[in-house]
């Protein structure tokens, strides 16, 4: 599992899309937080944290759609599935692969709560949970993209399935339905929808019934990825 | 050690292998035979574990390729259909990565003995087809596999390059069993011991490769006109 995790990474860091992915994913993050310390005056990283949910939802499918399509495509998915290596692991693999991927990015944005942390006062635990509640929020995204990666050979239309399904899920916690559907029905959405969970993190807070839903998303699509890999037809 | 027991394969409405039964001893190199489309790639897979039989059953030293795909593939080396490699990876990552999943420690002497020590630097992708179809061939050596599947392995390459592979599959035939599939007839003449010819799914011979030259042409001629 070692060796296919580290080829998988291998790949971006031999590839220019890696760069670009990183580049593009750290100018758009960066401007979205300095518009907000500089030009509106906020000393906080709530806003970046609320904003980067709608940044990743273009850069996790960007970033997966190739993982199982270009096997798919180039039929290395044959390859891979006569290899001593199971299905699971073969998942799992990748999944920690663009993961780690993430987490380099996320990373890349500690110099803003650093810059932050220097020059007015901040609480830190409540940053340092917000990055744990992005960690989650990007594993759950990152589980469904996987999935979906699987279920094509075209890396466009795995991406595009991709942002449509996680564009709804991050719809159903905004306002866009609360003038249209009935409370009720609200109220239950709201349990489904990551925004909200992720803003208990945002707030400092770490609510386990939040850390349940991401890590059980998470799982839940990883088995199904695997089930899927395992169908032989 | 291979046994297929009344194999079925059916794609959607399309049966690919119909009630195919035949057996494989240690040792054996068996050519399998048959036109374009007559099921070799698709019994190469589910000998493999790669795809599952509909019904009947395939057992190869005693285990099941699709429910112990796992411990088989230690004991398999397979070359599929078309050779895909990962062609962004130079070789020498390439075969680095298959020695690592497979644990393989003499990765000098399967290279030097395939001939890619002189490419190991270079990307997959620039590769010439022959050198390509090393590659393949380093890679299912890789583990010590008692077993090769060799889906197709001199396909499109030029008669000099054909003849090296053939070398080699006779070298390693001496030490593995091997199951190579072919629709080249010339091919079963020089490496094989016996021959499985199959035709739209079916099986239509099973038996020591016969001799003399063009005892093999004559014989597919029969069988598959027959049918």
């Amino acid at each position: 599992m070692k060796t296919l995790f580290k080829k998988e990474v291998q790949f971006y860091f031999n590839n220019p899309i890696g760069y670009i992915v990183i580049s593009l994913f750290a100018a758009t993050i960066n401007f979205l937080f300095i518009k907000d310390i500089f030009i509106v005056n906020i000393a906080s990283m709530k806003q970046f944290f609320s904003f980067l949910p709608w940044v990743l939802l273009f850069f996790i499918p960007a970033l997966s759609m190739r993982i199982f399509s270009e096997e798919k495509r180039t039929n290395t998915m044959e390859l891979l599935l006569t290899l001593p290596i199971t299905e699971t692991q073969i998942v799992i693999s990748k999944f920690l692969a663009l993961l780690s991927l993430i987490v380099i990015n996320l990373i890349l944005t500690l110099a803003l709560p650093i810059y932050l942390a220097i020059s007015t006062h901040i609480y830190i635990p409540e940053i340092l949970v917000g990055y744990v509640g992005i960690i989650m929020f990007s594993s759950f995204f990152l589980s469904i993209s996987i999935f979906f990666s699987l279920k094509s050979k075209n890396q466009i239309v795995s991406f595009l399935i991709s942002l449509i399904t996680l564009f709804i899920l991050l719809s159903i916690s905004s306002d866009l339905f609360s003038g249209i559907l009935p409370k009720f029905v609200q109220d239950i959405l709201i349990f489904f929808a990551p925004l909200s969970h992720l803003q208990n993190f945002i707030k400092g807070t770490l609510d386990l019934r939040s850390i349940l839903f991401f890590l059980s998303g998470t799982i839940l699509f990883i088995i199904l990825t695997v089930l899927d890999l395992e169908k032989k037809d | 050690m291979i046994a297929f027991s009344h194999v079925n394969k059916i794609f959607g409405t399309k049966t690919a292998i119909s009630d195919l039964t035949f057996t494989a001893k240690q040792g054996e190199i068996i050519g399998l035979l048959g036109p374009n489309g007559a099921g070799k790639t698709t019994t190469m897979r589910l000998l493999v574990g790669y795809l599952i039989p509909t019904k009947g059953t395939i057992t190869v030293n005693d285990l099941s390729p699709y429910q112990q795909r796992y411990e088989l593939s230690r004991k398999i080396g397979y070359l599929p259909e078309n050779n895909p490699l990962y062609g962004e990876m130079k070789v020498v990552e390439y075969l680095s990565f298959i020695s690592s999943i497979k644990k393989e420690k003499n990765v000098k002497s399967i290279i030097d003995s395939i001939g890619l020590s002189e490419v190991m630097q270079k990307k997959i992708e620039e590769l010439s087809r022959g050198y390509k179809q090393r590659v393949g061939l380093a890679a299912a050596l890789m583990g010590a596999p008692e077993i090769l599947v060799l889906d197709e392995p001199t396909s499109g390459l030029d008669p000099i390059e054909q003849e090296k592979i053939r070398d080699l599959i006779k070298k390693f035939g001496k030490q593995k069993t091997i199951i190579f599939s072919t629709h080249i007839l010339s091919e079963i003449e020089t490496i094989a011991d016996k021959i499985i010819i199959i035709n739209e799914g079916k099986l239509v011979y099973q038996g020591v490769k016969p001799k003399g030259k063009g005892a093999v042409e004559k014989l597919f001629k029969k069988v598959v006109k027959i049918t």
